[in-house]
């Protein structure tokens, strides 16, 4: 493989995929005073913001998303929670979901940011029925409404927003 | 009529939750019963971590930065508040340097190894936290290499954060004591009454108040608001005397027969950048 091929998107895309997962850990870490400030709990969701991007600007006719998405799931079970299943089959659904919106909606900033909301709120609330099969779950969904899905779909869907454009010209660049 | 799913798809689905629900179920069962994750595991998670040590360089100073700025605010304040409790922990120290140099000389004298109090600790630094809702665990610097062991305490700050969750040979993972998970918070802790200690253990957190629960006390002990909580040692993973918080409610429970105490957390869960794993000395030497 000569170095100009690294560059395309099928070898930046999925390498940017698992960088992404390290870095919402990392932001969880560093930012945590203000992330979990009681009673806060805000997720970065870089990387399922990655995931909402290959789908909004059609990666999957390049590369294999399933198996990226899946390979993701799966490190993200394996390295963060020790259990597997629960953010694997978060992320799968949350990028089935918006697959199928994708194929209605059209590629406009609003379609997309709606297309990111539906698939964030899926996210989360496989994360919360997780926690119920666990025995984990000691919050109210109410609770997890306010001071956990509103704030981290705000933040999640604001960062979308400022990234969209710059992400669609560096996408063009790679192809 | 239309159907809106096929029967194949309705199969498909009910067999893809029973697989997820097991699969999880499943691992969650296995990750409580083993000490050590499995050889691959350990192997995937070891690589992660290196991957996650590189990239917290730049988000931990983003992060140290972010409240740097927001402790600045405060800092007069703060300032004048600890300047006036100073001269008190001068007294403290001192006092504390002549009764350890004499538990030392009684423990030599009577002949005695290590007691419940004893022990040693390992830094560590965090290098990751999970960005997830249920078990918010920290990723840190140090594993099974440095004699880390599945479900030491792990002290942050003030006090107790957690526990060791996870140990892979060279990072380790701590399940806070915020998770309702047996791995997490389920210690031995003393309260320090007026009137006597009250022993029990931590049953459960309340996630919405930010408080440990102690229930099913029977103690006749009188409890208040503000008295000391600590670890008791008992149960001789844990040793005795890591601060743990204060008293902040004393309640019945629902049919009146005993008490439920909620204690404030002495450590700050948000903000864990560095953390001390206890090494109780019992049976070291």
């Amino acid at each position: 493989m000569a170095f100009w091929q690294l560059t395309r998107l099928r070898v930046i895309y999925p390498v940017l995929f698992v960088l992404t997962l390290f870095i919402d850990g990392t932001l969880m870490s560093g930012l945590g005073g203000i992330l979990t400030h009681f009673p806060w709990h805000v997720l970065p969701t870089l990387t399922l913001g990655w995931a909402f991007l290959g789908v909004q600007f059609d990666v999957d006719n390049e590369l294999p998303l399933w198996f990226y998405v899946t390979l993701v799931g799966i490190l993200f079970d394996m390295y963060y929670t020790g259990i597997f299943g629960t953010y694997t089959c978060a992320f799968l659904v949350a990028v089935a979901v918006m697959k199928q919106l994708h194929r209605v909606l059209d590629e406009r900033l609003l379609s997309g940011l709606f297309l990111y909301l539906a698939g964030l709120v899926v996210y989360l609330f496989i994360s919360y029925l997780a926690g119920f099969i666990i025995g984990l779950a000691n919050i109210s969904l109410l609770t997890f409404l306010m001071y956990e899905v509103l704030p981290t779909v705000f933040l999640n869907v604001g960062l979308a927003a400022v990234v969209h454009y710059p992400i669609w010209s560096f996408f063009q660049f790679l192809r | 009529m239309k159907k809106i799913f096929s029967s194949r798809t309705v199969v498909t689905l009910i067999v893809g939750i029973i697989v997820i629900v097991s699969l999880i179920a499943g691992s969650n069962w296995w990750a409580k019963r083993t000490n050590t994750p499995p050889f691959l595991q350990r192997f995937g998670n070891d690589l992660a971590g290196g991957v996650s040590r590189v990239i917290a360089v730049p988000t931990t100073a983003i992060g140290r930065t972010a409240n740097s700025i927001g402790n600045l605010l405060d800092t007069f304040e703060e300032n004048k508040a600890l300047k006036a409790k100073i001269d008190a922990f001068a007294q403290d120290k001192v006092r504390l340097q002549t009764v350890q140099e004499e538990n030392k000389s009684l423990k030599e004298q009577l002949k005695l190894k290590a007691t419940l109090t004893d022990y040693k600790t390992i830094s560590a630094v965090t290098i990751s936290r999970s960005p997830t809702t249920w078990q918010s665990q920290l990723v840190i610097n140090q594993g099974s290499n440095a004699g880390l062991k599945k479900g030491m305490p792990v002290l942050a700050g003030a006090g107790i954060i957690g526990r060791i969750s996870e140990v892979n040979t060279t990072n380790s993972k701590v399940a806070l004591i915020s998770d309702t998970s047996s791995d997490a918070n389920r210690f031995a802790i003393t309260i320090k009454g007026d009137n006597g200690d009250v022993n029990g253990i931590v049953t459960s957190f309340n996630r919405e108040k930010n408080q440990l629960i102690m229930g099913q006390v029977t103690s006749d002990n009188k409890i208040k608001k503000g008295d000391l909580v600590e670890t008791s040692g008992l149960g001789g993973v844990i040793p005795a005397g890591l601060y743990v918080g204060k008293v902040a409610k004393v309640s019945t429970d629902d049919y009146g027969l005993s008490k439920k105490i909620y204690i404030e957390p002495a450590a700050d869960l948000g903000n864990v950048t560095t953390v001390m794993v206890a090494i109780s000395q019992i049976g070291a030497n």
